[in-house]
Order: structure tokens, then sequence, then C-alpha cells
């Protein structure tokens, strides 16, 4: 609830105190500002409900502004790009069930190797992006610019997955048994775990494909750097929106706030004229007030 | 026969790798195989390999330290930017050993007290530290470091260089200390399991939080050796030495609170990489190649490590 007070709080100050921030042309611009974030976001919550974490998902957004950029026919490279993130996120999944390696491990190794891999095909930014992802992204629809129905959209999925799916419930299950130290509870009560997990891998990648996907239209590039930082900002997202990282409790509107917070910030920030880098040493921050407050019972990772 | 087998599944893969690349160099390049060059190689990792021992203290009781990079820059910045004119070389050192310490006593009590995840805490404060650093410096390299820097590590004893030599002493000094101390005993009690730890009046709190410190302290180290190394002021060299010291531990042995590999398989660990950077610098691999070659050791060394812990 505290950060939903904080977001008006800013909102008013901003609007009041600047002249720029109420206009419609930063408003519409602060929403395209905050989309990748609230994509990148929503993904990054599928993990941390299961108590894991996801640290590839900044590589994975450059990975597929590298994919689009590259000189294939869109109807090629879009399904391709999608496919390739389900086998990053899959790959992420196995390890950590199957090959019970640390989720942060398997996903700091896989960040390292997409990175590698994206820069090979894209080692500074350019390349030209597909028309129609640019027309989905920077075009209007009835008047309506674009990235209102992408925020529809995947708030839409977000919500039908996480909090109306069998799927989603048993998201929260799992989670809640390791959050308790009980590990192996969900199994017990006859929930398919291991392909559960994996699929919130796959969910979390997917969902940065598409945030790279909205950025590559922003942008009408492909950039190796775009997605950098993108891991930790999803995940202070998370956490700002009450999602504990020990897995089990979380909201998907929770997170929504927690991004538009961060996007707000960064907005606020720009308006003010403050440096990027102090920008980002806010966020820090900021990230590590939030988990500071919450509680866990394990120490450690 | 299963017993060969299984004591041969307990070597940490790094003596495995060290070997293998060792194989691949002596066949490939036999006329690199002599001491002053193998030394050179060794120098370039020495910063590393402090690191590293900061690393496997904190791994060993369960724990990560990723706030190395950010400490690092920022000792850097203060060397190189002429912040300090005129001063003595001794308050660099105590400023790198100030910084150090508070980062690392810093992580223990937000990890040990307030249970914040290790990976979390460490991270945001590299970035912190990160974006402080790029903002005094507006993103460029600040400047130059003292000569006397340079010349300290470029000093010889025969074909060993001074930073391989004083690498190798804090190597034996770490080893005696968690084997003979206390202290040592109470870290691998934790790792072993925190809560039997507990019971057993281990103060584990505390000694999580002074790992932290002594670990914030060596990267201090850590970071004077490698600003020595480096000999200029940079915004960059030095933030990916954190991973790849996680790397170098976890092939070395050591997994997240098991500490099989003791201090020397980390070690080998960091001589592996020496050789990795080596053998593809000769095979022509390019940056991204590296970037993907690193991520896959860190994964091959995690599944093998997951596997047998099962």
């Amino acid at each position: 609830m505290l950060p939903l007070l904080v977001v008006i709080g800013i909102v008013t100050w901003l609007s009041i105190g600047t002249d720029e921030f109420a206009r419609p042309g930063n408003l519409s611009n602060l929403l395209a500002q905050a989309m990748p974030l609230l994509i990148a976001s929503i993904g990054q919550m599928f993990v941390i409900v299961v108590a894991g974490l996801d640290l590839s998902v900044g590589s994975v957004i450059s990975f597929s502004t590298a994919i689009l950029a590259l000189d294939a026919p869109g109807y090629l490279t879009f399904p391709a790009l999608f496919m390739l993130a389900a086998l990053i996120g899959a790959t992420n999944g196995i390890a950590v069930t199957r090959l019970n390696v640390h989720p942060i491990i398997a996903t700091l190794a896989m960040q390292y190797v997409v990175l590698g891999v994206t820069r090979l095909i894209r080692p500074v930014s350019g390349g030209t992006v597909p028309e129609f992802v640019i027309a989905s992204v920077q075009g209007s629809f009835l008047g309506v610019p674009m990235p209102v129905f992408w925020a529809i959209t995947v708030l839409a999925i977000g919500w039908k997955v996480l909090h109306a799916s069998r799927f989603g419930l048993h998201l929260f299950a799992i989670g809640g048994g390791m959050a308790s130290g009980q590990t192996s509870a969900a199994r017990n009560f006859g929930v398919p775990e291991t392909r559960i997990i994996i699929s919130a891998y796959v969910a979390s990648s997917l969902f940065a494909a598409l945030a790279g996907v909205f950025l590559a239209g922003r942008i009408v590039s492909g950039d190796p750097n775009v997605g950098m930082l993108f891991e930790l900002n999803s995940i202070t997202a998370v956490a700002l929106g009450g999602t504990q990282l020990s897995g089990g409790v979380g909201s998907l509107q929770g997170t929504a706030i927690g991004a538009f917070l961060l996007a707000l910030l960064s907005n606020g920030m720009n308006l003010a004229n403050v440096s990027p880098f102090i920008q980002t040493v806010v966020k820090g921050g900021l990230l590590l007030a939030v988990v500071s407050f919450q509680r866990r019972r394990k120490m450690g990772l | 026969m299963t017993t060969v087998l299984r004591a041969a599944g307990r070597i940490p893969p790094a003596y495995l790798v060290f070997a293998a690349l060792l194989a691949f160099l002596m066949w490939e390049r036999p006329q690199m195989m002599n001491p002053n060059v193998l030394g050179i190689f060794l120098r370039q990792v020495a910063p590393l390999g402090i690191v590293v021992l900061a690393q496997l203290l904190v791994v060993r009781v369960g724990s990560i330290d990723l706030s190395g990079g950010g400490v690092i820059l920022l000792v850097n910045y203060i060397i190189s930017a002429n912040v300090l004119p005129n001063a003595p070389g001794i308050a660099f050192v105590a400023i790198a050993l100030g910084i150090g310490t508070v980062v690392g006593a810093f992580n223990g009590y937000m990890v040990a007290r307030r249970r914040v995840s290790a990976v979390i805490v460490t991270l945001a404060v590299s970035i912190i530290l990160v974006g402080f650093v790029q903002y005094l410096s507006s993103g460029s390299p600040p400047g130059d470091v003292p000569d006397y820097m340079n010349d300290l590590f470029d000093i010889r004893f025969g074909p060993v260089p001074a930073p391989v030599l004083f690498w190798v002493i804090l190597t034996t000094c770490l080893a005696a200390f968690l084997n003979l101390t206390v202290f040592g005993r109470r870290i691998e009690a934790i790792g072993d399991n925190s809560v039997a730890a507990h019971f057993a009046g281990v103060p584990v709190e505390r000694t999580v939080i002074l790992t932290h410190t002594l670990a914030g302290l060596l990267i201090g180290v850590a970071a004077l050796v490698q600003t020595a190394s480096i000999a200029v002021g940079s915004v960059r060299e030095g933030l990916d030495l954190p991973i790849l010291s996680v790397a170098a531990t976890i092939l070395g042995g050591v997994v997240f609170g098991r500490g099989q590999g003791g201090v020397w398989g980390p070690f080998f660990g960091v001589l592996s990489f020496a050789l990795l950077f080596v053998s593809m610098t000769i095979l022509g691999v390019s940056e991204p190649g590296r970037l993907i070659a690193q991520g896959l050791i860190i994964f091959a060394a995690a599944v093998i490590y997951g596997l047998r812990t099962r």
C-alpha cells in the first residue's frame, strides 16, 4: 500500500512542482518509459514467487533487440527470438530443478553467455528493426498511443496466468512451501513442481524478450547494452510491490505499482536534471532499503 | 573401484581444468613454457586471486560478495584522481583497507542481522559505488596512479613477480588462519549447517558479520594490487572480478556452505583462469567469446557440484 501512496505523492509533487510533468506528451512518454520495466518485472515476478531469481533478463532484452535488428525478414526473426528466449528460460529452469544449481548462479552464468552471443551478432548498436514492430510501439490506434494497449495486454496476461489459473496457484503453492522451509511441501500435495518451476523461468525469459521487442520499437535499432541493469531494476520493482523474495507472497498490482514508481522516479529525476549516474545510485539505495525491510528466515544468498 | 571413482569425484574441477589447459598450452606453444613468461601471466591474475580469497571466505558461510567491483573502482578513483595531492603511500593503503572493511562490515550486517539476500545487498552496494565513482569522474578515466605503485608491481624475485609472491603468501596465511583458529572452525561449522552450529554455541550472526568484514578487508587489498597493475585511473577495469572470483571459487571446489576445496582449490581455479585467458588470446577468441566461455565455465562448475551435492 505504501508504494501506491508514494506514487500518488510523487505525481502530485511533480505536477505542481514542474510545468513539464503533467503535459500529455510527458505522460505518454512516461508510460512508454515504464513499459519495458513493467513487462520485465512481470516476468521476474514469476520466478520470484517460486523463490528463484532471474539475473539473465537484462541480457535477454539486449539479445532480442539484436535478433530483431538482424538483416532478415521480420516474420522470421520475430518468432525465432521468442523460441530462443524460451530455450534460454528452459535451460535456466532445468539447471535449477533437475541439475540442482542455485538460481542466482545459473542465471548469472546465462547472463554472461547471452551477453556474449549478443555482442557477437551485434557488437555496437545499429541495424534496422522490422516496420511492424516500430508501428506497434510508436503508432497509435483510435487516437490512443500504442503503449496503452501494450500495458493493458501484458497486465491482462499476467493477471490471468498468476491470479486466475491453476498454474498461478501452483506457483504460489511452491513458493509458500519454500518460504516456510519445506522444500517439497507442494510436491507432496501432487503439484508437478519441476515442470511448474521450469515454466516460470520460461515465462520470465519470454516476458524479457517481449520487453526487448518494445525497446527495439522505441530505439528503432539493436543495442547490445540496452538491457543493462534491467535485472536489478526489475527485482527492485517486484520487491517494491510487496512480493517477498523468499517466495510465495506477492501480487501483480503490486509489481505494476513498483514498476511505475521506478519509472516515475527516473522521469522525475530526468526532469530535475539529475545525472544518470546519481540515478543509478538512488535506485541501488532504493533496492537496498526495500529488501532490508523484508524479513527472511534464512541467512545467506 | 567405486572408492577410487568416488575419490576422483571429490577432486575440485579446478585441478582437472588446470591440467587440461596446461597440457593444451604445452602442446600448442611449448616456447611459452618458461618461468619468466608464466610469471607475467600469473601476475595479471594476482588481483583476481586476492578477490577469490575474500570470496571463498563468504562462500564458505553460505553467502556471496559481489560488491568488489564498486570497492575497486572507488579505491582506484581516490588514488588516481589526485583527490589527496602529495599523500604518502601509506595513506592510500589505509584508505583502501578502510573502505573495504566498512563495505564488508555493512554487507555482513545486512546479510547476518537483517537477513537480506546476500546477492541483492552486495550487487546494490556495488552499483551504488560504481554510480558514485562515475558521477565523480563524469564517466571518464580520472588520471594517473603514482609511479611507485607500478614500480612495486614490477619487482621480481628471480622469475617470481612480487604480486604473485604476495598473493601466495596471503593464501598461505589464510589457509593457516582457517585451519588453526577457532574462528576458522566456526566458519566451517556454519557452512556445514548453520542451525546446528547455532545450537552448538557458535555465535552465527557475529561470525558471518566478521567473515564479511574480513572479506571486505581482502577486497581492499585486491583493489590496491589491481590499481598498481593497471597503473592508470579507470572506471571500468576490475568490474568483472567479483563474478570471476565466484567462478574460480566454485571451480576450486568450494560450494555454498561446503569447503572441500580448501583454500588451494580456488587458488588453482584462479591459475586455470590465467591459463584460460592465455589460451583464448592464442586462439584469437574475441571479447564476446570470452564472455561466453566464462559463462559456460561457471555453469559447468555449478552443474558438477549441483549434481554431486544433491
